[in-house]
């Protein structure tokens, strides 16, 4: 059996509020994550979703329990070849064209794209050749949002935390999204975790993790944990 | 809601708001100084020359006039301090018997005043031996008769007796040339020498030898009232003072029309201050308004720097539903309170400066005027910097636009239609005319009341800062968008990373270039500021050179000249002493001074410019002179007087040892526009062994004294020890010289100017970078969240801080270095002698690129710092 990629135990997360109390986001969560796992985290706004991937992804040390990267290593070594994340709100790079943009985690790694995942590559894969030269503020939301699941991409990771990828798309141009996504994460052997609240989005993962109040409800046959 | 945007900046955007605070802080500062400054140097102006004065006006009364009519319209006219009546008489010449033999003068003046005069005008006369109570006779009058205190005098009156006095005492008279003035002469009229012979009575005794002179022959004596006014109600300013002196000698000489003539002193010593004080209004333009502009463009441009969140703001509110008058007047809000805080710290910085570094307060309502100036402008900086662009966004662009941060846009107008180039060859032809002119930039005619300054020469450094900033911005743009070439130059320090962080940069070209070009600005500033008092230091200490001889001068006369004492001043630790012969030699019937240098050793002590020679530099006069035994240095105004050309024998009359004037060629070898300590007019200079051996006395008047240390303690040194010998210290005066501006004490222009070029150029580099940086922080939160290591993000950082820090200092020192060759060249009139080339203050330059570095150092390491922390905070809102 694989090493999993992720293991949570108990994790909680509070955030200092402005009144001065503390506010509990997430609470006794414990899960695992294989590689390869295709998962939809689904949940109201403010649920907690967004937290939970950036303590899946090391982005935030959770206040309470504990969280390993069994078949990843060191956390340091984490970014940018072995996880990416794609952020709910623009996170390009605005100083720099959309091909930067997806040449940039490359270049931080140190290596040059496999074939077939070359910046060039990977627009014309999905469609979004026309965009390379434009820069981040000149893209609509959604464009912006494909350009960085394709940096997120580029560097082949072993797991990928999408946030919303498809938020502000038309559910058309959302499947088709997804479905390249899909492919890629196939052929890269990548793990997916995506938030959403796009049921039709849910719908194309492997599990379906729910999460209300800080709580975590795992509804699928290969969930490793509840 | 304004409550509300009020707290929110203030806990949320502070730094901003201190940042364009600081830029109104700076430029309200500045202008308030440069302002104190204006008004302190003038008034230091007019009180130096006013107390300079020692006779304000010299009343003549007409013979027969009613004296006491005289000395009441005197009193009416003007708030006077101090009327004097003194008494002159011609006469035929003087005589004295010593050791066997007789001395006879040529013609001369008897003087006589009451007991008050010495201590009323108290510059008029310094006792050199014996005592002032009875008759005293000048120096040059006693050595002509080989007299001393004690001895015996004949006066030869005109038509009468000689009658007898004896001497109490020899003076000398510094200001002869005032105190025997034609009075009531046209001001077109040559001036008169004063008598080569002069003795001094009580009046009693003057007019109980010639009230019968006075009776016989009326045309030979006369009476005038010296004149001291009181200086309280005098204006600071030298054309208001000249003007109201003016009016009252005017007023007077309406008031005594028929019974006497008044020559105003006063009126003559203003009038050529205001050549001056229109100077220091120039330097004040040409060295001051430019560092209020930078902090005008640094207030602009700091505000700048943090545009894209004001932006994303304004449209934040837009789409919420916010009118664009209540935008409009949210940014108000903020303009007028970074506005106050900008003021109130800069006037109060004002204040403080002033209070340090300024001898003299100008006048009340000057200041005022400053103040209430430089407030205005804070302001209206600030409505500019903040006000106007939410003004602009909220009317004329959409929300999506204002959101944007970087973008492409076209090259700006001035960029395409080569302004920049146009104002530098504008700035060429203007400084072309103005040399054409031979820089003369101020011009003060003598006697008349209006002066005037060719404002048109304020052109050519303005268009040119102006032209060469704008040629920054376009040469940083080029080099930018050449990304082959930054990539190159970033290799050493982004790596790998070169390619994208030269993408990155050439995208935010407009950012970066604005600081690079504030930092250049600046560091052009500072370098032309430092270069130009520099320079201008030097050449005051060379001018004071020049009047002074040496670090200190020991002034003897042909009765005790100096070198009898050189064995002593020669011993004086760290010292070098050099003779100088002092000697009259009369050219024709023109009586001119003659200095007898030793040609081998005269450098060792005194400086020589090569502006002080005609035709030749310093070294190849003096190599000539020293190459011709009996060759003689002669002033310009002598070689046109007397048609002279190179090799003619002259043949001047100089006194031998025994007492009597003889004819001693001299071959004309040269031409002296100036040396040290000789007078501005006419003077020669020549061999000192040839003039020993032709005049059979070998002594040396002057000993002129080079230190390594302090000049003036070696002055104080020398007069305790010589109490007989005058003795002046180039520190002393320096401070004294009133011909040009080298009376002005610039020192508190230039510190304050200095001070704040380093302060300016390292805000414009650190602080246009930190704020840029903190802009940008969600940026490189999204750089940290796709993986860049410590000293990857560092690249991007490094990158922009030597960019602005390479870009801003090198072309700012070579701005700065050609701002200050222009200057020094339009100000031409300010340096007495003209300077040879620019010198370079190699630590202050140092200074200012090191705090440039050490701010742009800072600003990287605080961004660093900052972004590890800021990083995980951003990474909630992404």
């Amino acid at each position: 059996m694989n090493e999993a990629l992720v293991q949570i135990k108990d994790v909680g997360k509070t955030y200092a509020a402005a009144d001065g109390q503390f506010a509990s986001v997430l609470s006794g969560i414990t899960c695992g994550i294989e590689p390869g796992a295709r998962i939809a985290l689904i949940g109201p706004s403010g649920s907690g979703k967004s937290t939970l991937l950036h303590i899946i992804g090391g982005f935030v040390p959770p206040t309470e329990g504990q969280v390993s990267w069994p078949a990843l290593g060191v956390q340091e070594d984490f970014l940018p070849e072995k996880i990416q994340a794609v952020f709910q709100a623009p996170s390009l790079f605005p100083a720099l064209n959309v091909r930067d943009n997806i040449t940039l985690p490359l270049l931080l790694a140190g290596r040059s794209a496999a074939p077939g995942f070359t910046p060039d590559a990977l627009l014309a894969r999905f469609g979004l050749s026309d965009l390379a030269l434009k820069l981040p503020e000149e893209l609509s939301g959604g464009q912006a949002q494909r350009v960085a699941m394709l940096r997120a991409l580029s560097v082949s990771p072993r797991l990928i935390l999408a946030d919303e990828p498809t938020g502000q798309l038309d559910s058309k141009t959302a499947q088709q999204f997804l479905t390249t996504v899909i492919g890629v994460a196939d052929e890269i052997g990548a793990a997916m975790i995506i938030a959403t609240h796009d049921p039709a989005v849910a719908a194309r993962m492997d599990q379906q993790w729910s999460i209300d109040h800080g709580r975590l409800f795992v509804d699928t046959n290969k969930g490793t944990a509840l | 809601m304004t409550y509300l945007w009020i707290m929110g900046l203030l806990r949320h955007r502070l730094m901003r708001l201190v940042g364009s605070g600081f830029g109104i802080a700076v430029t309200v500062a500045l202008l308030a100084s440069l302002g104190a400054f204006l008004a302190s140097s003038t008034a230091t102006m007019t009180e130096r020359a006013t107390s300079a004065v020692p006779i304000d006006w010299q009343v003549e009364a007409v013979p027969g006039a009613d004296t006491a009519v005289i000395d009441a319209a005197i009193r009416k006219a003007a708030p006077v301090r101090e009327v004097e009546q003194v008494f002159y008489a011609g006469t035929d010449g003087f005589q004295a018997s010593t050791g066997g033999t007789v001395q006879t003068t040529g013609p001369g003046k008897v003087v006589g005043f009451g007991p008050e005069y010495l201590a009323s005008f108290p510059k008029e006369i310094r006792l050199l031996s014996g005592s002032l109570g009875g008759v005293l006779i000048a120096q040059q009058t006693a050595s002509n008769l080989h007299i001393g205190p004690g001895d015996p005098v004949s006066i030869t009156r005109i038509g009468l007796d000689p009658v007898l006095v004896t001497v109490a005492g020899v003076i000398d008279m510094p200001d002869a040339d005032a105190f025997f003035q034609g009075v009531g002469l046209p001001s077109q009229a040559a001036p008169q020498a004063p008598p080569d012979n002069v003795i001094l009575l009580p009046t009693a005794e003057w007019r109980r030898m010639f009230d019968a002179q006075t009776a016989l022959r009326p045309d030979t004596t006369r009476l005038q009232f010296h004149v001291h006014l009181d200086h309280a109600g005098l204006s600071a300013q030298p054309t208001t003072a000249y003007a109201q002196v003016t009016g009252e000698a005017r007023n007077l000489e309406v008031q005594v029309a028929g019974q006497a003539l008044v020559s105003d002193t006063l009126a003559a010593r203003l009038d050529a201050v205001r050549g001056d004080a229109l100077y220091a209004a120039v330097l004040f333009l040409f060295l001051g308004l430019p560092g209020a502009a930078l902090g005008a463009a640094l207030t602009l441009a700091i505000t700048a720097s943090s545009a894209g969140h004001r932006r994303s703001e304004q449209a934040l509110l837009r789409v919420r539903g916010a009118s664009a008058g209540r935008i409009t007047g949210l940014a108000a809000v903020e303009a007028v309170m970074v506005s106050a805080g900008g003021i109130t710290v800069g006037l109060l910085a004002a204040t403080g400066l002033a209070r340090l570094g300024l001898p003299v307060w100008g006048d009340t309502r000057s200041l005022a005027v400053t103040a209430s100036g430089a407030a205005l402008v804070g302001l209206a900086l600030g409505l500019i910097a903040i006000l106007l662009p939410a003004w602009r966004q909220a009317r004329t662009q959409t929300v999506t636009a204002s959101r944007q941060s970087v973008g492409r846009k076209a090259a700006p107008l001035w960029q395409r239609l080569w302004l920049d180039v146009v104002l530098l060859a504008l700035a060429a032809g203007f400084f072309w005319q103005s040399a054409s002119t031979g820089y003369e930039i101020v011009l003060a005619p003598e006697g008349v009341a209006a002066a005037s300054v060719d404002y048109k020469a304020f052109l050519a450094p303005a268009l040119f800062w102006v032209g060469s900033g704008l040629l920054v911005v376009r040469i940083i743009v080029s080099a930018i968008g050449a990304s082959g070439l930054v990539c190159r130059l970033l290799a050493p320090i982004a790596g790998r990373l070169a390619s994208v962080v030269a993408a990155s940069l050439a995208t935010q070209a407009r950012r970066i270039t604005l600081g690079v070009a504030m930092t250049a600005l600046a560091v052009s500033f500072g370098t032309s500021t430092a270069i130009f008092n520099a320079t201008y230091q030097a050449q005051a200490r060379v001018d004071a050179m020049l009047t002074n001889g040496s670090d200190v001068g020991v002034f003897g006369t042909a009765a005790a000249p100096a070198s009898l004492q050189l064995a002593k001043l020669s011993s004086l630790r760290g010292v070098i002493a050099e003779p100088m012969q002092h000697r009259f030699a009369y050219v024709g019937s023109d009586l001119q001074d003659l200095y007898g240098i030793n040609t081998d050793s005269i450098r060792n002590v005194a400086q020589l410019s090569d502006a002080f020679f005609s035709g030749s530099t310093a070294a190849q006069a003096i190599a000539k002179l020293a190459a011709t035994p009996d060759g003689v240095l002669v002033s310009e105004e002598t070689v046109s007087d007397f048609q002279l050309t190179l090799g003619d024998t002259l043949n001047l009359r100089l006194m031998g040892a025994d007492h009597q004037y003889r004819a001693i060629p001299f071959t004309f070898s040269g031409v002296a526009r100036e040396f040290p300590t000789a007078p501005k007019d006419s003077f020669l200079v020549a061999n000192a062994d040839y003039v020993a051996k032709m005049t059979g006395n070998a002594s040396a008047e002057y000993v002129l004294l080079r230190t390594a240390n302090d000049p003036v303690a070696l002055a104080t040194t020398v007069r305790a020890a010589l109490p007989d010998m005058q003795v002046q210290d180039i520190t002393h005066v320096t401070q004294i010289i009133g011909s040009s501006l080298t009376s002005v004490n610039l020192t508190s222009l230039t510190q304050i100017e200095l001070a704040f070029a380093v302060l300016m150029a390292a805000s414009a580099a650190g602080l246009m970078l930190a704020l840029g940086f903190n802009d940008r922080r969600r940026s490189f939160a999204i750089l940290t969240a796709i993986g860049a290591k410590r000293a990857q993000l560092g690249a991007f950082l490094w990158s922009e801080g030597a960019l602005v820090f390479l870009g801003g200092s090198v072309l700012g020192l070579l701005s700065g270095i050609l701002t200050a060759w222009m200057l020094v060249k339009l100000l031409t009139g300010v340096f007495d002698p003209p300077p040879e080339g620019l010198v370079l203050p190699f630590g202050y330059l140092a200074l200012l690129v090191g705090l440039v570095a050490a701010s742009v150092t800072a600003a990287v390491v605080l961004a660093e710092a900052s972004l590890r922390k800021a990083a995980v905070d951003q990474l909630r809102d992404l």
